[in-house]
This record gives structure tokens, sequence and C-alpha cells, in this order.
């Protein structure tokens, strides 16, 4: 670690001291109270310049390199902020295609939006595209200066609460499905979109359903060129770079005093089995965290290899599955009776059976365990590819 | 990585893959004198090379990729005790003749076991032993020693029982023996960690390898999603363990419990990889003509060494419950 970043470092952590919400979480039992939080405290990272360290350097705070990233999500790990949840998607998925694909105008007119809080999401996901993104449906026609968009957008992250929404929609249904998307900027409060909650297993709802019926997007709002929407998505999918798993790794092993205080209050603290389950798991979450911070520290030197980033989120969603899951036995049936969860909480809350069924977001979104597992066998140990053609059972040979 | 560690780690690959998957005590033995392993531990007004944790590590990885008889783990102990023993006159002959290739050895079994001296390598090649006792570590010689090889599963390895006839030269008394035994079963539990991830990753290989080629059905099996991703699980496992390792190795504060852990996990996983790579080899994989069962024994043999998982992560388990405060 350089003098500059350990600098850096004493700098965050003492801002955070001084400015980091303190008990948030009490307060967050509504939707209305966990916007409140959120939006307060994107407001107070954007006065101190650490809310878009990722964004050229004119911008307050910006111009900072991965490293420097790197220890600011450490440290907001670490102080047990609350993670932003709201603004993420627009300070890094959006800003970041807009810096790679928006011409001058559309970043003079959407980058400076986000940084007085207005929220995007995205509009990727259909019914009938899920793991296979390219499979997406929803329809763009072209109209004079216009798009004419109908479809349905689903698992649209925050998006029953957002302004606006990257939208990938299909132009054309010639030649390879990738080719035939297009990459639209859609205001959310156009005439024709319908956003609906999606009331999860463990009763949050932080993604929507949007219905698109008529939809009218002007030209001038298509990021890249017609046909191009597959590229530009790529951009939005890739703008993370790794410091959301490792800020998760971290905070999972911040969290490890909420099954320690389990295992006091049960008495439990002299039972063999139980101290090496908890052990174990410790090792695991460590495990983890090493193997965050290693990707990171590839990705900065440019080693990465392909399929390294679904090392990562594998042994993460693992790990937070067997985290909570320890927490649900540990806790007994006293987490069968229902509590009421914290909004915005993060995925370790001690709410046992709340958080053990959001563990699934990490198992299930962002690319499945078994899609990870394809790309880990497939391109990065070589393995061949799934068969193009295939035969049901039944059908005629 | 660091430049260094992967300087180390090709030359010892190519250094140990020359003699093939478990090659023969000689040959392989003079290979680990010769790049100077034994040397790596040692400062450099002693005569070694003055290095670090980490490139330990990178040896030790690379002496299970091949699953390398011989007794460098011991060895190495024995080294580090007598580095630590300044007050020695004999202390610099016995490190030459310790870093050149002289066979001294030490028990593996748990620290608090260690009076009875079993699982110790290598005995009968062995001129001195290490003796480690509450408040008492000594070298003796074992010239007329009683020894007998308990024959494991494990044939890359020979372990034996000793019975010493005297303490020999002792290296350290009191609290600085009470210090001095805690670091080196800390630099145990390392090596075998180390040991076993490298054979974890070989064994890995050597599987995707095989369902590469293997065809039934006519495609390969690799051409099965089932198989793939059980590999792609291993190949996780493994890489979270290995980033784990190179983070432990590069920590100085790092000391028995956290080793142990470490080790718990690393023997875990070696385990697990190779069990189930005995399994997707199918018929081949129970037969002695192939190499998976070299790997399963070594996995199990490390994982009963140094004290077992159950153990450490129980250690663990008490240690986190400690930590962990809100």
């Amino acid at each position: 670690m350089t003098d500059a970043l350990e600098t850096l470092r004493h700098d965050v952590r003492a801002w955070l001291e001084a400015n980091a919400p303190k008990d948030w979480r009490a307060a967050c039992t509504t939707h209305e109270a966990f916007l409140q939080t959120q939006r307060d405290w994107f407001a107070k990272l954007v006065e101190g310049g650490y809310a878009v360290p990722h964004w050229p350097a004119e911008w307050p705070g910006g111009g900072q390199g991965l490293a420097e990233q790197k220890v600011l999500y450490e440290e907001l790990a670490r102080a047990d902020t609350p993670r932003l949840l709201l603004s993420f998607m627009s300070t890094y998925h959006a800003a970041s295609t807009l810096f790679e694909w928006g011409s001058a105008e559309q970043q003079a007119r959407y980058i400076p939006r986000i940084l007085e809080g207005e929220i995007w999401c995205q509009g990727f996901s259909e019914p009938g595209a899920g793991s296979d993104l390219a499979a997406v449906r929803t329809r763009a026609e072209r109209r004079g200066d216009v798009y004419v968009v109908n479809g349905q957008k689903l698992w649209s992250t925050m998006g029953q609460f957002a302004d606006k929404c990257l939208l990938l929609v299909r132009t054309s249904t010639d030649g390879v499905k990738q080719a035939g998307l297009t990459y639209l900027l859609l205001d959310l409060k156009a005439k024709g979109v319908t956003a609906r909650p999606i009331h999860q297993i463990h009763g949050d709802e932080e993604f929507a359903e949007l219905f698109l019926d008529d939809v009218e997007i002007p030209v001038e709002d298509r990021l890249g060129a017609e046909g191009q929407g597959w590229a530009v998505a790529q951009s939005t999918l890739s703008s993370e770079r790794g410091l959301t798993l490792l800020e998760l790794s971290a905070r999972m092993r911040g969290a490890l005093w909420r099954l320690a205080d389990l295992i006091r209050e049960n008495g439990r603290e002299s039972d063999a089995g139980v101290l090496r389950d908890f052990g174990r798991l410790a090792s695991r979450i460590d495990a983890a965290c090493a193997i965050a911070d290693q990707f990171l520290a590839n990705r900065i030197a440019g080693l990465e290899r392909v399929g390294d980033a679904s090392l990562v989120k594998l042994t993460y969603s693992r790990t937070l599955r067997e985290f909570t899951s320890l927490g649900l036995r540990l806790g007994g049936l006293e987490t069968q009776y229902h509590e009421p969860i914290i909004f915005g909480g993060g995925m370790e809350t001690g709410n046992w059976m709340a958080d053990f069924m959001n563990s699934y977001a990490w198992t299930i979104a962002g690319g499945s365990d078994e899609v990870q597992r394809n790309i880990i066998a497939e391109r990065l140990l070589g393995m061949p590819r799934e068969p193009k053609t295939w035969t049901l059972a039944g059908d005629a040979a | 990585m660091s430049t260094e560690r992967a300087e180390l780690r090709d030359a010892a690959r190519k250094a140990f893959s020359a003699g093939g998957l478990a090659p023969a005590f000689d040959a392989s033995w003079n290979t680990v004198a010769e790049m100077g392993a034994l040397m790596m531990a040692v400062p450099e007004e002693l005569g070694g090379l003055g290095l670090d944790r980490e490139a330990s590590g990178a040896i030790h990885t690379e002496l299970g990729r091949t699953l390398a008889p011989g007794p460098a783990i011991a060895q190495m102990l024995v080294i580090e005790a007598l580095v630590a023993a300044d007050g020695l006159a004999e202390r610099q002959d016995l490190l030459d003749r310790a870093m050149a290739g002289e066979v001294m050895t030490a028990s593996l079994a748990r620290a608090d076991a260690w009076g009875s001296l079993t699982a110790v390598p290598d005995a009968d090649r062995a001129s001195h032993l290490l003796i480690v006792r509450a408040g008492h570590i000594s070298l003796a010689p074992l010239e007329g020693a009683e020894i007998t090889l308990r024959e494991t599963w494990d044939k890359t390895r020979r372990l034996f029982e000793v019975r010493p006839t005297g303490d020999g030269l002792v290296l350290a008394q009191g609290d600085a023996a009470t210090a001095l035994a805690q670091q080196l079963e800390a630099q145990m539990l390392f090596a075998l960690a180390g040991d076993s991830l490298g054979g974890a990753d070989a064994i890995l290989e050597l599987t995707i390898e095989y369902l590469g080629t293997r065809r039934q059905f006519d495609r390969p099996l690799a051409l099965f999603q089932a198989l793939k991703h059980r590999v792609a699980d291993m190949k996780t496992w493994l890489s979270a363990a290995e980033a784990l390792f190179w983070n432990r190795a590069a920590d100085n504060t790092a000391g028995l419990q956290e080793l142990g852990a470490l080790k718990a996990h690393a023997t875990s996983v070696y385990r697990a990889i190779a069990e189930d790579a005995v399994q997707l080899h199918g018929g081949i994989g129970l037969t002695m003509e192939h190499h998976c069962h070299l790997f399963l024994k070594r996995a199990t043999l490390n994982n009963a060494l140094g004290g077992d998982a159950d153990h450490w992560e129980e250690q663990a388990g008490r240690r986190a419950l400690e930590k962990a405060v809100a």
C-alpha cells in the first residue's frame, strides 16, 4: 500500500467518523424512511467529494483510480454505512455508459443531474430474457423522430423510485439476436410507462416491473447506433468493476458479530459443533474477502482473466447462503416468528429468516450461480461449450 | 502475486516437475537441496537466502503439486529451530549440513502430542530429530534410536514412530521454547496448507484434462453440464483458498490461530477436490495404476497431520466468538 493510499484511507475514515449516519437501520422501517436515508447519505457523499470517485477529474471527487475506489469501499464497509442502493446504478451503470457512449449533449443533459439525486434504473431483463439477455423482445419501432416502445421489463432495481431508465430494446429481428438490439434512455414519467413493485419473498420491494405501452422515446435519447445495443449494454454490465463484491464480502465479515451474539444468547459458546461451524464460516468469509481483494488487485495490475469475476461472485453468493443458513439454524424457532424487515438494511440484518430468503438475491441476480459455473468451466477452464442443437425426450429423432 | 514469488514458483515447478508425479526419493530430495529450498528461511548472515513466508509457500505448493516424497516440511522446522538457537555453538555446522540436504526430521503431529514423537517423516534417513516438549526444545542424534515405520496409505510419504535415546542439544527452554514451539507449529500448518493447495490444483487440472479426453455417448465427458458445474465449483473453492493462502503468507501478523484456520480450510478443499476427482474419473480412478488415489491419500493424510479440521475449526470459532463484538 502506497503512502498516498494510506493518506486517503486516513482521510476517508476521519470523514466517515464525522459524517456517517449512526443507527440508521432502526429508522428504516418504511419505504419512505429508507428513501430519505438513502437520499440524505448520497447528498452527504456528494458534498464530501466521495460519491463519484470513478468519474473524470473535472467532477467533484472524480479522477480516482480503482485502487482509490477500493480504499473508499473498504472504509464504507468498515463504517457500516447504508449501502448506496438507490444511487449506485445512477453513478456507476448510467454514468459509465454515458461517459463511454453518450454524445457531449447527452452527457451535459444527464450527468450533472445524477449528482443532484436523479435516479436511474436498468431495463434489461424481461419475462423471457433472464440469463439469456440477448433474447430481449421489448419492441421499439422508429416513427420519424421517436421510437415507439412496447413490452415488459423485469427486475429493475429501484425501478418504482427511479426517474430514468437504461432501456435495452429490439429494433430488428434479422440476423443474430444480439445484432437487433438498441439502447435507449427512457424517462419514466413518459406517457405509457407503468412501474409496479415486485413483492419479494422476504417482504421487501427492491425491484420493479415496467410495462411499456406505446411509449415514445425521442431518437436523440438513443445511446450508440441502432443495432449497437448489445455492445452498449456490455459497458453498463461491466461498469462496477468488482467493488460491490469487495464491499459485500467485507460487510459479511463485519457482520459476524450477529452470529456471535446469537451463539452467546443461546448459551452455546462451549458447543464444539457450533464453534466448528462458526469457525469454518469465518474462514470461508476470510477466503471470500481474499479473492475479492485479489481480483481487484489483478484488475488494477491488468492481470484479470476472463472468468475471474465469476469466481468472486460464486464464492460470495455461496458464502452468503452459508452465513444466513447458520443464523437461521442457530436462531431456531424464534426465527420463524415474523418480524418486520429493515428496508435497505443490507444482506445481514439479524432478521434471520428474511436474511436467509434475501440471500438468494446473490445466487440468482446478476448472472445466476449456474451461469457463473458455465462461464468458469467454458471460458476460464476451456471446457467445451454447450451444444447448439438438442432433442427433447419424445421428439422424433 | 509478487514477481519474486512468481519467479520462484516457476523455477520450483520446472525443477520438481522433471521427476513426474510422486518421484523417487533420491532425485527429488537432491532437487530440493540443489535449488536452495532448505536455505530459504535462513538469514543471509547464517549462509541462507533470507526469504520470507511467501517464498516457503511457493516451495510447498510446488512440492504438493508433484506429490514429492521426503521430509521437506519437517526439515524446515528443524532449520527454523536451529536459526532461533543463537546461543548454540554447533548451530552453524548443523545449519550448513541441514541446508545441504543432510536429513534432519521432526514430528508432524500436533504440538501437544509431540511428546510421543509420532508421524516423523523419513526417520531412517535422518541424522537428527527435533524434540519439542513443554518448555523444552532439543535436537537429538538419531543414531541408536528405536525407530518404527508406520506404513501409511499415502505411499508418497514415509512416517515413523521414534523413541530417541537421549535429549541431545538444547535449542530453547522456558518461555523461549514455548514461543518457538508455537512458531514451528504455525510454520508446519502453513506448509501443509501450501502442500494441499498445490496438490488440489494438480489433481483438478488432471481431472479437467481427463474429462476432455474421455468419450462416452459419442462426446467428451467435459460436454456434460453436470460434470462441468462440479469442476467449476472445485475451481471456485480452490481459487478462494489460494487467495486466502497468499493473503496469510504476506501477513506478518498471522500467527498460529490464523494459520491453523488456513490449514483446516486448505486441507478440506484438497480433500473435497481429491474425492470428487476419483468420482469424475470413474472406474480408472479406483485403480492403483492411475494417479487419482495418490492425491486422495495425501489429501486425507494432510487433513490428519498437524491437528485436523475439527480441531482448528473449533479454535477458529472460539476466536471469532471473542473477536466478533458489535
